[in-house]
């Protein structure tokens, strides 16, 4: 891949799910303006039209951040959602997309940082497999803003 | 006439005339041949108009949603139509109390166009003898056996028994292959992404969004579709390759765990387009992840609705 291109990333985070004030700050002031935050207020919220949204309007790889099952706010919101997110990626796989795009990251309670690593393991994901070719029917021309 | 059409039509007279049920919903002779139509008869007179046969496309069951609430219904099930009553049930869609079920194991329905293809579109009378469908047309007889012409969600039928029936009538078959039934699924997966893809974007394409396959299905009963859910719009309305793209994946996606493998949606389809290997990956994904099977139990939720704990360890990436 050529090195002006710049991988555009969709963060779904569910508002919950960064315990650590600093990570979240980090989160809502410090993003590099490639990954866009869309915050829910609970993994259950994410439907897969949103997923396919974003990967349809040229999004090249999406992070799911919600909370470890157990530790949802609204008790079980997220244990439907986890199902259904993880079927959406399998099915999209099963369509020719690249597995690697979507990547989830249940954070646990004191796991401070780890929604960074989560960040730049992806995008190091990203870069190998290239931009994203299939299922994106509304892009944006490369190297725009998303 | 055959003889399950002649114990259905005495069971439904009977039913209405005790009093058991408002309307049974079976099938009469359409005014096509090789297709058979839906009918509701109220009026155990009227129950002599009530045919079966493989040309009887519809599932039943796609109905129960659109009648009145407090309507008591009999209604005609073959396997995928009673698995679908079940789906129904769990999903509170209609109250078990108020159905009466008359199973009829099912031989398969006949795929109108594949004797369409054969003998072009001048059908004029079409009948089963035994295991051979008869088919008249101007230029004469046509014969074909009946394996050869079935929809092909019924040549993978898993369960062609009814379950939960009020009664049966005619005798059990044996049930389906596994190995038969997934076979598309798997060897779909074994082609190459691009030509994965590739197949999907031809077959999503031709998509006019006329939205057959939503009105036929059974377990495609919401108020209102995410297609015509303006604000915000979900997905594109027209037919781009973004919207009809959205449609093809997100409703088999909704049947996750509920589609009942009927195949009316792929029969409906008036653009003849191949959709069943969408919702048949995501059912056969269902089997492996979580071992369920819509139909299988009266009471387990679909594994979208369970909310459990059981796989707090699971999809860690
Ligand atoms: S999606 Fe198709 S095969 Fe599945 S239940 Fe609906 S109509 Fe039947
Ligand atoms: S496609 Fe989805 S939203 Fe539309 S009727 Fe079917 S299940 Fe409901
Ligand atoms: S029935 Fe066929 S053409 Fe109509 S909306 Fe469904 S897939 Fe598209």
């Amino acid at each position: 891949m050529n090195d002006t291109w710049t991988p555009r990333i969709v963060v779904f985070q569910c508002q919950y799910s960064l315990y650590c004030e600093a990570d979240q700050k980090w989160m809502d002031t410090q993003l590099p303006p490639h990954i866009k935050l869309i915050k829910v207020p609970c993994t259950g919220r994410i439907s897969p039209l949103f997923v396919l949204n974003a990967i349809q309007g040229g999004a090249d790889g999406i992070l799911v951040s919600g909370c470890q099952p157990e530790k949802c706010h609204f008790k079980e919101g997220n244990l439907g959602a986890r199902r259904q997110l993880d079927e959406f990626r399998r099915f999209l796989t099963y369509l020719g997309m690249e597995e690697e795009r979507i990547r989830f990251a249940w954070i646990d309670l004191s796991e401070r940082g780890r929604i960074q690593q989560e960040l730049a393991d992806l995008e190091e994901t990203i870069r190998t497999i290239g931009p994203i070719r299939r299922l994106v029917t509304r892009a944006i021309p490369v190297g725009e803003k998303l | 006439m055959n003889q399950l059409t002649f114990a259905i039509r005495q069971e439904a007279a009977r039913i209405l005339e005790e009093n058991v049920v408002d309307v049974v919903i079976g099938f009469e002779v359409g005014t096509l041949p090789l297709k058979a139509q839906p009918a509701f008869i109220t009026r155990k007179e009227e129950a002599e108009k009530l045919v079966y046969n493989g040309f009887c496309q519809n599932n039943l069951a796609a109905y129960l949603t659109r009648r009145p609430k407090e309507e008591r219904i009999g209604i005609i099930c073959r396997g995928c139509e009673s698995r679908a009553v079940r789906a129904l049930v769990i999903e509170h869609q209609h109250d078990r109390d108020k159905l009466y079920l008359i199973g009829v194991p099912c031989t398969g329905i006949i795929d109108w166009r594949k004797i369409e293809r054969e003998v072009g579109e001048n059908t004029l009378q079409a009948v089963e003898e035994g295991d051979e469908v008869i088919v008249t047309t101007r230029d004469g007889e046509h014969r074909f056996q009946r394996v050869d012409v079935l929809h092909d969600s019924c040549k993978r039928c898993l369960h062609p028994n009814p379950v939960g029936a009020d009664i049966v009538l005619g005798d059990p078959l044996p049930e389906g292959d596994p190995e038969r039934a997934w076979a598309p699924v798997l060897e779909f997966e074994a082609l190459p992404p691009e030509e994965r893809y590739a197949y999907f974007v031809q077959e999503a394409e031709r998509c006019i969004r006329c939205y057959a396959c939503r009105e036929a299905c059974p377990m495609c009963y919401c108020t209102e579709c995410f297609v015509d859910h303006t604000t915000p719009r979900w997905a594109e309305s027209m037919i781009t390759p973004s919207g009809t793209q959205a449609w093809h994946i997100i409703r088999a996606f909704h049947q996750t765990g509920r589609c009942v493998s009927c195949g009316a949606c792929e029969r409906a389809c008036p653009m003849d387009i191949k959709m069943t290997y969408l919702v048949d990956k995501l059912s056969y994904d269902m089997v492996q992840q979580y071992g369920f099977e819509v139909g299988a139990s009266d009471e387990e939720q679909p594994p979208f609705a369970a909310f459990t704990l059981d796989d707090r360890n699971r999809f860690v990436r």
